[in-house]
């Protein structure tokens, strides 16, 4: 299974959101990385068939995905940045509708939404309004909606946003599990949720894809490139204003900062092991000058 | 569940649209009870107009004519000309209304002798009239013209109806009129609109627009399944509103009395050339109801898929449906210039009067085709283009 952007454009009145992206996706996790603004959303909603790209096509195993129509669409899952639910649908209400969607069948879907429930946490509240979950238990039910139907291409989006830790590390377990065969693409701004789990991580910025390496190949990238260094509350106040840094401890009476920079910041730097963060920090260069972008 | 199941609970059975027809049915139910309640006095006035009438039924009498002309120029130097105002001044006088009616009966027993007054806009109408065309256009050798054939098809269908006899279909006139006047539009057309108009525009507010468009079933069963709710919902509104009106509207008096009585013999529909009798009006006219009621939800569905909010849904569709009342409601000057838009109109084809009340007909490759058959024609036509329109639209449609 294969699926390709080929020069993907998209652009609102004069505003260019992506720029030709070009990209093959086969079986396997891809994590898609990038700023508020990158071009993620709407390079994944082109990718769920629920927006039309200006120019470009994409192709699932060759074919134009708006000549295979249903038939790609029966293969995806989707979970959008904002999952929204009808005012008197219950948890169970809104999966069984999304099962009718989706067009299973009936035996099959009641046994999914019983099994996904369960996997998500939510098995003694799908008799509940979906309105009155908390923002976490509306976002699993989202990720339930997605892996209802056994998807061949599971496409996420933000698929953590307002999941606690505990809740987080599950759903990085079960995307892993479910990953076997299947095409993953999580899109997401919090660097942890793919590090671990993705085979690939796109790094994306001003609507095109900037950098594709495995986390290890990016950590590679960094070696030498990451500091450890001590300095005091307000030297540290005019410093990072000119550098990019990555973390700062509060050590005794001084500040460690975690500093990315090409050559070592202070003699009294030394050197640390970098993480996919960093190189994320670093390729994206986030300077406080460029923090507006 | 199906996705029509969920569709109609989305659309009518969730708890906001079940108040909503609550609070409408008690309007209806209201509607149909005054309507009852101003048209004649008590039970008991009732009771005795219905004696006194039965006295007087049958074909035209002169000398009752003559008694009822009597009462009536007495009445109406009192109350003004218009039968309406003078029942509904004298209502507990049922001698003085069976008068009244009498009187406006022998007036439409002349205009079907006689005929409609040369400078009529109206369809030519009456045995004299018709044949003093077909006549002068025979004398033009344009016997085979379609004004012709459309004539003598009118002299025909009125030879064969008779002279209308006269007939107590009080309660069934009070029926129609309730079924059939623009009151009718705004009662039941206003509140489908907002009941209808969530359709489409409901997920796109919502959000749910994500879920739909990406999902297999998203872009033509699920249209076909809101298309479906949306009938079934506008087939639920307009039951309530014939039932209620219907109930109450009887209710009151206890009585059906009329129902085999010939449409001819209420004063909205003398001139029709339908041969229907009061109880096949009200069946013909309830279908007709529902069947331009679910017209008028596909073009609110069309609208809806098109719209990016219910409120913006509602707006446009109150637009074209008061801009065709108001269309129809122009002088004739207007409505003869306007034609077709204003005949298939939205204002003048959901009103069984206008449909069923006359003999208009249409000149189809030749053929005269009748107002009923060309307005079913032209109404499943439009359904069939909002339909496709929004089956389209859904197809093409992205989030926003």
């Amino acid at each position: 299974m294969k699926l390709q952007l080929e020069a993907v454009t998209k652009s609102y009145k004069s505003k260019q959101v992506l720029k030709g992206v070009t990209l093959t996706m086969g079986t396997g996790v891809y994590g898609l990385l990038g700023p508020n603004g990158a071009g993620k959303t709407t390079m994944i909603r082109i990718l769920a068939d629920v927006l039309r790209p200006t120019k470009g096509r994409v192709l699932y195993d060759g074919k134009d995905i708006h000549d295979v129509g249903d038939e790609y669409r029966a293969k995806i899952g989707y979970l959008p940045q904002d999952v929204s639910f009808y005012g008197d649908f219950t948890g169970r209400d809104y999966l069984e509708y999304s099962a009718a969607l989706k067009g299973m069948e009936k035996a099959r879907a009641k046994k999914r939404i019983e099994e996904l429930a369960y996997s998500v946490g939510l098995g003694n509240d799908l008799k509940r309004k979906c309105t009155a979950y908390s923002g976490g238990m509306q976002r699993r039910l989202g990720i339930a909606q997605a892996l209802l139907d056994d998807p061949e291409i599971l496409i996420l989006d933000e698929p953590t946003s307002g999941l606690d830790p505990y809740e987080r590390i599950k759903f990085r377990n079960i995307i892993s599990a479910y990953a076997k065969e299947r095409l993953v693409l999580l899109s997401t701004h919090i660097v942890s949720d793919v590090e671990h789990i993705a085979a690939q991580i796109m790094m994306m910025e001003y609507g095109t894809i900037q950098h594709i390496y495995t986390t290890g190949e990016y950590i590679q990238r960094m070696e030498g490139r990451v500091w450890l260094s001590e300095m005091p509350a307000e030297q540290l106040m005019a410093y990072q204003n000119r550098a990019v840094i990555s973390n700062v401890r509060a050590q005794g009476g001084h500040m460690e900062v975690r500093i990315i920079e090409d050559t070592k910041p202070f003699p009294d730097a030394v050197q640390a092991v970098p993480t996919l963060e960093d190189a994320y920090l670093y390729l994206f260069n986030y300077l406080p000058g460029k923090a507006g972008r | 569940m199906s996705l029509f199941r969920f569709e109609l609970r989305k659309l009518l059975l969730n708890r906001k649209t079940l108040i909503l027809l609550l609070c409408l049915l008690a309007l209806y139910s209201v509607v149909g009870l005054t309507s009852t309640m101003f048209l004649i006095g008590g039970n008991d006035s009732y009771r005795a107009y219905e004696e006194l009438a039965a006295a007087w039924e049958g074909p035209f009498d002169s000398e009752r004519a003559a008694e009822a002309e009597t009462i009536y120029q007495e009445v109406s130097a009192r109350y003004g000309t218009d039968a309406r105002m003078i029942t509904r001044s004298v209502k507990d006088q049922p001698k003085i209304i069976l008068a009244v009616n009498y009187h406006a009966y022998a007036e439409r027993v002349e205009e079907y002798w006689k005929g409609t007054p040369p400078e009529s806009a109206e369809e030519p109408y009456g045995i004299a009239l018709l044949q003093r065309e077909i006549a002068e256009l025979e004398g033009q050798e344009k016997q085979e013209t379609f004004a012709c054939r459309k004539l003598s098809a009118s002299l025909q269908r009125l030879e064969e109806l008779g002279e209308p006899e006269f007939a107590n279909a009080l309660l069934w006139e009070n029926l129609f009129n309730n079924w059939g006047e623009h009151m009718m539009q705004f009662l039941l057309f206003v509140p489908l609109t907002f009941v209808i108009a969530p359709v489409f525009a409901m997920e796109r507010s919502s959000g749910m627009d994500n879920l739909i468009l990406s999902s297999q079933n998203g872009r033509r069963k699920i249209v076909t399944a809101k298309l479906l709710s949306a009938l079934a919902a506008s087939t639920v509104v307009s039951a309530l509103y014939l039932a209620a009106t219907f109930l109450f509207g009887f209710l009151p008096h206890g009585s059906f009395y009329g129902w085999d009585a010939a449409i001819q013999s209420i004063a909205t529909y003398s001139r029709s050339m339908f041969p229907f009798k009061a109880w096949q009006l009200a069946v013909v006219g309830a279908v007709w109801l529902i069947f331009t009621s679910a017209v008028y939800s596909l073009i609110i569905c069309f609208i809806s898929s098109r719209m990016k909010n219910q409120m913006g849904t509602a707006g446009v569709s109150l637009a074209i449906l008061f801009v065709n009342v108001g269309l129809a409601a122009m002088g004739d000057t207007v409505t003869q210039r306007l034609g077709a838009l204003v005949d298939f109109g939205l204002a003048n084809v959901t009103l069984i009067k206008e449909v069923f009340g006359g003999y208009q007909v249409f000149n189809m490759f030749g053929l005269c085709v009748s107002y009923p058959v060309m307005a079913v024609f032209v109404l499943t036509a439009v359904a069939a283009i909002a339909a496709f329109g929004t089956y389209m639209g859904q197809k093409s449609r992205a989030v926003a």
